[in-house]
This record gives C-alpha cells, sequence and structure tokens, in this order.
C-alpha cells in the first residue's frame, strides 16, 4: 500500500469517526442554566433521566446568560443552530422572525397547550398568536431581603412605603459596616433597566406604552430616575454593582435588598456557602410604594424553551419534541423548578406544589406581575441599552436626571421607528 | 600591418561566434525549463506560498471582503436576509454622535498607551541594561505580563480598581487617604485610566525587547567618552541613546499605534465600554452595534472605517520593512 494510499485510508477512517461523533446526540439543548455552576447538577439530573426514559441523548450546550442571545444569533447567520434552547421570556421578540423556530401549536395543538399550561406562563410563549416557546420556569422579579441584615440594623418589619423603605435603607447604612444597603444594578444595562422599570411603576410611569409608544418623558419617570439618584448620592446604593453582585453581596450579609427572581433562593444557598440554612435568611417581600394603599409592583420572568428546526417545521416524535414533552411533564415540572426555587408551568404540577412555603410567599409577596414593557419589542436589546445607558449617565452624576430622561425619550423614539420600518 | 590591438579584437570576436554556434548545436532535453533555473524556483516559491494564501483568504481576506460587502447592506436581527442600501450605513454614521465619540475616545486611548508603554519599555529596557545581581531574573520577570492571558490580566486589574474589594482602595484607605472605597471604574476618568495602565503593563515586555535589542548594539566607548566629557544621563539619554535607538522607537511606535487601535478584550473585560460609553473605543463599537444591538450592517460599515484607521500606521509600518529601516 503506498502512502497515498494510506492517506486516503486514514482520511476515510476520520470521517467516519467524525461523522460517527456529530451523530452521537439526538439532540442539542442550549441552556444558560447549564452554565451556572448552581444549576448545572440539576439540569444534567433532567437530562440523564430523559436519556433513560426516551433512549435518545441530549448534547448540553452551556453558555453564559449574557452570552446567550449573541450564541443563537450567530448560530442562525451560520445555520448551526441547536435544536431546543432556552430562553429568558424577554429575549422572545428579538428571536420571533427566524424563519425556523418552530411554532409549537402546529406540533401539539393549541387546545392541548392550553390545557396543560397555566395562562400566564403559556402568555410568555406567545407572539401574535404563534406559540413560539414553551414555557420552562415562571415567576416574578420582585424585591428580596436578608433578614439577618435587617435584625443587625435595627428593623423588625419590611418596609412598605417608599419612606420607610428609604429609612431601612440609612439604618441599615449607618448600623452594618462596609455594606451596600440596596444593591441597585448600576453596572449591567440588562440589570438596570429590571432596577429602572420597577421604580417607574412605583412612581406611576410607564417607558413604552402598548402601543409602542415612548412615554417616558413624563414627570413620573423623572421622580423614579431622581428616587434612584438620591440613593446613590446617600451612599444607600453603590456604583457597579450587577445582579450577581448583588446576589453575592446579600448572601454573605452585606447587602440587606435588591430585586430578583425568586430562583434567588437557589443563588444565595450556593453563595453563602450555607446551603439550606441560609434559606431562613431570605425574605421575599413586596416593592415598596408611594402610598400606603398602593399596589405593589412586580415584573413577570421566566425561562422559555424555543425549538428550532428546518423551515420551522417539527414533528411530536422527533427527538426535540419529545425532550418538550419530557421536559413538561410532572414528573420534572414538581421537582426541576422547586430546586430552582421558581414556579412550574403547568397547572397540573402548579397544584402539586401548591404548599411550598417558599413559593407561596414570593407569590403573594409579588402579587400579581407585569409584563416587561421593553422585552416586548423586536428591538428590546436595543431599547435595553438605550435606557441602561442614560441611566447609568445619571446615576453616575454625569448628566442630571432631567437630561437622561429627555435623551432617554428621544433615542428610544428613533429605535422603535427603525424598528418599525424594518418589520 | 594592422593595428596589433585591432587583431585582437577581431580574434575575440571570432571566437566568441564559434562558441555561439558550439552552443546552438547542443542537444537540449525535452524537459529541460524553458524559463530556467529563476523559473522553477519562483514556481517552488508560489507553491510554498500557497497554504499561507489559502490561510490568509480564508481567515482574513474572505471575512474582511464580506464585512466590506456587508457595510452596503441593511441587516438587523428582525431580517432574515440583508438588503442592499447602498452608502446609507456611512450617512448614518456621519450624523452619529456615538461612532464620532468612540473614534474620539479611540484616539485618547491610543495616545495615552502607545505614549505610556515607549516611556515605560524604554526606561525599563534602560535598568534591564545595567549590570546588576539578578538581572536575568528580573528580565525574565518582566516578560509575565505578556505571557499571561490579556483577559486576566484584565480581572486582576479590575479586582485592583474593584469599588468593593478592591487593593487600591484598601491600600489608600489603610493611608487613611480617603474615607470611602472609591468607585475608581464608575468615572470616565478613572476608568480610562484603568483600561491603559492595563494596556500599558501588558505591552511594557514587548517594548522593553525591542529596546533591549537595540541597546545592546550601542557603543560602550561612545557613552563612556561622553561621560568623560562630562555628560550627565539626560545629555546621555538625549544625544547617544535615543538617536542610536530612532529606527527601533519607529518601528515600536507604529507597532503600538497599530496594536492599540486593535485593542479590544482588556477594555471590554475590564469596563465592557463603560461607564456609559467612556471606554468605547472602536472596537467595542463593533461590537456592541452588531452584538448587543444587532446590526450587522451598520457595525461593518463602522468596522470598515476602523481599517482605514488602520491603515496609514500599517503602510508605513510596511514601508519601514520593505526599505529595511
Amino acid at each position: 500500500m503506498n502512502t497515498f494510499t494510506r492517506l486516503i485510508g486514514t482520511a476515510a477512517v476520520a470521517l467516519t469517526l467524525g461523522s460517527g461523533a456529530a451523530k452521537a446526540a439526538d439532540l442539542s439543548f442550549m441552556s444558560f442554566t447549564y452554565a451556572e455552576e448552581a444549576n448545572k447538577a440539576i439540569v444534567q439530573g433532567v437530562l440523564d433521566n430523559f436519556q433513560k426514559a426516551e433512549k435518545l441523548t441530549v448534547e448540553p450546550l452551556g453558555f453564559a446568560w449574557g452570552d446567550m442571545q449573541k450564541n443563537i444569533f450567530l448560530r442562525a447567520r451560520s445555520k448551526t443552530l441547536p435544536d431546543i434552547a432556552q430562553l429568558s421570556e424577554r429575549w422572545l421578540p428579538t428571536f420571533a422572525s427566524l424563519d425556523n423556530l418552530v411554532d409549537l401549536n402546529t406540533v401539539y395543538g393549541k387546545d392541548k397547550l392550553e390545557a396543560a399550561f397555566a395562562p400566564d406562563a403559556l402568555a410568555m410563549g406567545n407572539i401574535n398568536g404563534k406559540q413560539l416557546a414553551l414555557p420552562l420556569l415562571s415567576g416574578s422579579i420582585g424585591m428580596v431581603a436578608n433578614k439577618e441584615v435587617l435584625a443587625k440594623a435595627g428593623i423588625n418589619d419590611a418596609p412598605k412605603t417608599v419612606d420607610d423603605f428609604k429609612k431601612a435603607l440609612v439604618a441599615v447604612r449607618d448600623k452594618v459596616p462596609n455594606s451596600v444597603p440596596y444593591s441597585m444594578a448600576t453596572k449591567n444595562n440588562g440589570s438596570i433597566l429590571i432596577d429602572f422599570m420597577v421604580w417607574n411603576w412605583v412612581h406611576g410611569g410607564r417607558i413604552i406604552d402598548d402601543a409602542g409608544k415612548v412615554v417616558v418623558d413624563s414627570q413620573k419617570s423623572r421622580d423614579a430616575l431622581t428616587f434612584m439618584v438620591g440613593l446613590m448620592k446617600d451612599r444607600l446604593a453603590a456604583p457597579e454593582i450587577d445582579r450577581p453582585d448583588s446576589r453575592r453581596l446579600l448572601a454573605q450579609g452585606a447587602s440587606a435588598f435588591y430585586l430578583d427572581a425568586p430562583q434567588t433562593r437557589t443563588f444565595l444557598r450556593d453563595f453563602s456557602g450555607k446551603g439550606q440554612a441560609f434559606d431562613a435568611n431570605v425574605l421575599p417581600m413586596p416593592t415598596p410604594v408611594l402610598k400606603a394603599s398602593d399596589k405593589p409592583v412586580s415584573v413577570q420572568w421566566g425561562h422559555l424553551l424555543v425549538q428550532f428546526a428546518a423551515g420551522g417545521k417539527a414533528k411530536a416524535d422527533d427527538p426535540a419534541d419529545k425532550f418538550l414533552t419530557y421536559i413538561i411533564s410532572d414528573k420534572v415540572q414538581t421537582d426541576l423548578p422547586l430546586k430552582m426555587s421558581a414556579l412550574p408551568v403547568t397547572k397540573s404540577a402548579r397544584a402539586a406544589v401548591a404548599e411550598d412555603a417558599y413559593l407561596k410567599n414570593w407569590s403573594a409577596a409579588t402579587g400579581d406581575a407585569r409584563r416587561n414593557e421593553v422585552g416586548i419589542w423586536s428591538n428590546a436589546a436595543d431599547l435595553t441599552n438605550i435606557i441602561g445607558e442614560e441611566v447609568q449617565g445619571a446615576l453616575l452624576g454625569q448628566k442630571s436626571a432631567d437630561d437622561a430622561i429627555k435623551s432617554m425619550q428621544a433615542r428610544l423614539t428613533t429605535s422603535m421607528e427603525k424598528a418599525k420600518k424594518s418589520e | 600591418m594592422p593595428h596589433r590591438r585591432g587583431i585582437y579584437l577581431e580574434q575575440e570576436i571570432a571566437s566568441m561566434a564559434v562558441i555561439e554556434n558550439n552552443t546552438l548545436a547542443y542537444p537540449v532535453s525535452p524537459h529541460a525549463n524553458r524559463g530556467g533555473l529563476k523559473a522553477g524556483q519562483n514556481r517552488i516559491g508560489l507553491l510554498l506560498l500557497l497554504p499561507a494564501a489559502v490561510a490568509f483568504a480564508a481567515v482574513i481576506l474572505y471575512p474582511f471582503l464580506s464585512a466590506l460587502g456587508l457595510s452596503l447592506f441593511e441587516y438587523t436581527v428582525e431580517m432574515m436576509e440583508p438588503r442592499f442600501i447602498g452608502f446609507e450605513n456611512f450617512v448614518k454614521i456621519a450624523s452619529d454622535p456615538d461612532v464620532w465619540a468612540a473614534f474620539w475616545t479611540t484616539a485618547i486611548y491610543v495616545a495615552l498607551t502607545t505614549t505610556g508603554t515607549l516611556v515605560a519599555g524604554l526606561g525599563w529596557a534602560l535598568i534591564m541594561n545595567q549590570p546588576f545581581a539578578g538581572r536575568a531574573v528580573l528580565r525574565s520577570l518582566s516578560l509575565l505580563p505578556w505571557v499571561l492571558p490579556s483577559t486576566v490580566s484584565a480581572f486582576i486589574w479590575g479586582w485592583i480598581f474593584n469599588s468593593r474589594y478592591g487593593v487600591l482602595n484598601a491600600f489608600l484607605m489603610e493611608l487613611g487617604l480617603i474615607d470611602y472605597p472609591q468607585a475608581w471604574l464608575s468615572t470616565p476618568e478613572g476608568a480610562m485610566l484603568a483600561v491603559v495602565l492595563t494596556k500599558i503593563w501588558l505591552s511594557i515586555p514587548l517594548f522593553m525587547s525591542f529596546f533591549l535589542a537595540g541597546l545592546q548594539n550601542l557603543d560602550k566607548e561612545q557613552i563612556d567618552a561622553a561621560r568623560v566629557d562630562g555628560a550627565g544621563n539626560w545629555a546621555v539619554l538625549r544625544d547617544h541613546i535615543l538617536p542610536h535607538l530612532r529606527p527601533v522607537l519607529m518601528i515600536v511606535v507604529v507597532l503600538g499605534v497599530i496594536g492599540n487601535l486593535q485593542q479590544f478584550d482588556t477594555i471590554y473585560a475590564l469596563t465592557g465600554g463603560g461607564p456609559v460609553r467612556a471606554t468605547t473605543v472602536l472596537s467595542v463599537e463593533v461590537y456592541r452595534r452588531a452584538f448587543e444591538q444587532w446590526d450587522i450592517g451598520f457595525a461593518s460599515a463602522v468596522g470598515v472605517l476602523w481599517v482605514a484607521a488602520l491603515l496609514p500606521p500599517a503602510f508605513l509600518y510596511l514601508r519601514m520593512l520593505v526599505k529595511g529601516n
């Protein structure tokens, strides 16, 4: 056998092995939860059980939450999308125009889905009548407090109004050394958006109305931003804080309050190093309101699963759809969400976990969550950057709250007009 | 009697004609290379160049041409296919204050980092050129920033400047110079200083190596003579060392400018281009437009202008190389 023949033979073997490796998994699953140290084992458990149940293998692709959108976007452009991907509920509108996104009504039937899922959860994955995603976890983003830190500051009850809240923050600042009383997000645009949106709602403002008109240039929004700037000036909040920093500060007893989803409990267990023993310190509470009679606000939150298939067409017996069916089964839904400290999404699973004390408290504290008024637009990424930059500019003293709101109005309006033109 | 010299000339011409006739009469192999030895060498040269050329075309040329093409298209996340819009992206850039601000920020960053690295690299090379015990070890240790991955360096500097647990704040508070931790990375000046210092720290080994190599050829006797004539350190540096290092200085400045114009990883890892847009240089601007605002066409257009900004120093560098300066 000459050298050339040997080379051809080696290449053929390599190709065969290579194609074998590529086909080793029956489906691929891109997930940000899988990339989180605190939750990786939980997701891996689900994948292993699915493999046992269906004799199908899953290739997990873990990417950090902050890198997920970029990865999906690039994979869409290079036609290497995974079969299933996990999304934050606010990202769905951005990807809704991808032509290989499967309308899951066509796979499972609209009636069947409506019968299985809680309406609020199912609605997160619905865009213009198409069920472009199935919910995986649900809940809301609301205020969380560290009871131990409150006790150190001499605070017995969670503050109900904004005035009480400020008094509590001052007490924490003065009595708990080196603390950040309220770990308000001041660094990452995506996180800043949530804090601004919540305080804007608390003050009665809106950013974009239901018709897509930018309405942030109002006295209420100015008041909200002025309130946030005041917290920075009084050292009740601090710069350079993103959501993961907030979680660590609260877990280490260096912060009293911050905004997060119910899954915060899982992160706090991990970051405190105390595990479930730390649960006693976690206090879900209603976001403080202007007047005691006002209704507390919270933001709708959830994780979704989307399916990508050629031409957006799939069948219920495809491996990817079997995986979706498995993951929304009672077996998984009564276990996975609880481990991740979140609400299940199916009616039956919600009934089964109705007595979970933490989730019950969370739901009672945060009340009816409102839909993210920025995340529902296809240009949400651009809107988020604009809001983040303007709010951060005001918080860091680079511009007045008034200038930031005016500039935000102008830039958001331009972005919305551009997005409408592209549609 | 014919002139003697004329006879010699006739004989010479006659012998040349014989040689020529004999040459034509030699049999030529049908496999002989018509172009001669040189053409064969050229062909082998091209063949050897081929793998590099293919790699260059696949990894650099094709993506560059794609980006060049995409700069003439509108291609946002809402669109499945790009739409040709001619030079509209460039027109938008002309009226976009954020892009101009990115150019200005880039200019500040490049000027500060290049100057800083030049001064620090030269200073360190001069120290490393002096004979002292442990010089070899210190020279080796000086290469450490170069060996470390740049993102690791960025995280180290991020830890130094961090407002909550940063070493700098701890040190200043220990000295009683500040009462509360300062958020260095949250002011435009502090953030710029941090990214500049990080890059200077990373680049010192490279610049030092260039200068140290240049200093090896410096005539020591010339320096000794200058010292005998009463020249101080500054005079020696100004009148002897710097003129000697002039070619190295030029190369280092040009390479520094090119490298700093391309810088992305340390800036993104340390500040993400913030606070707000204080450290958003062109590379970060392109990234943000492409992967945060999902506007590939516009990002490509900014990228084309970024490449245009890189061309003059690159041209200067190539010219120096070709001229052997």
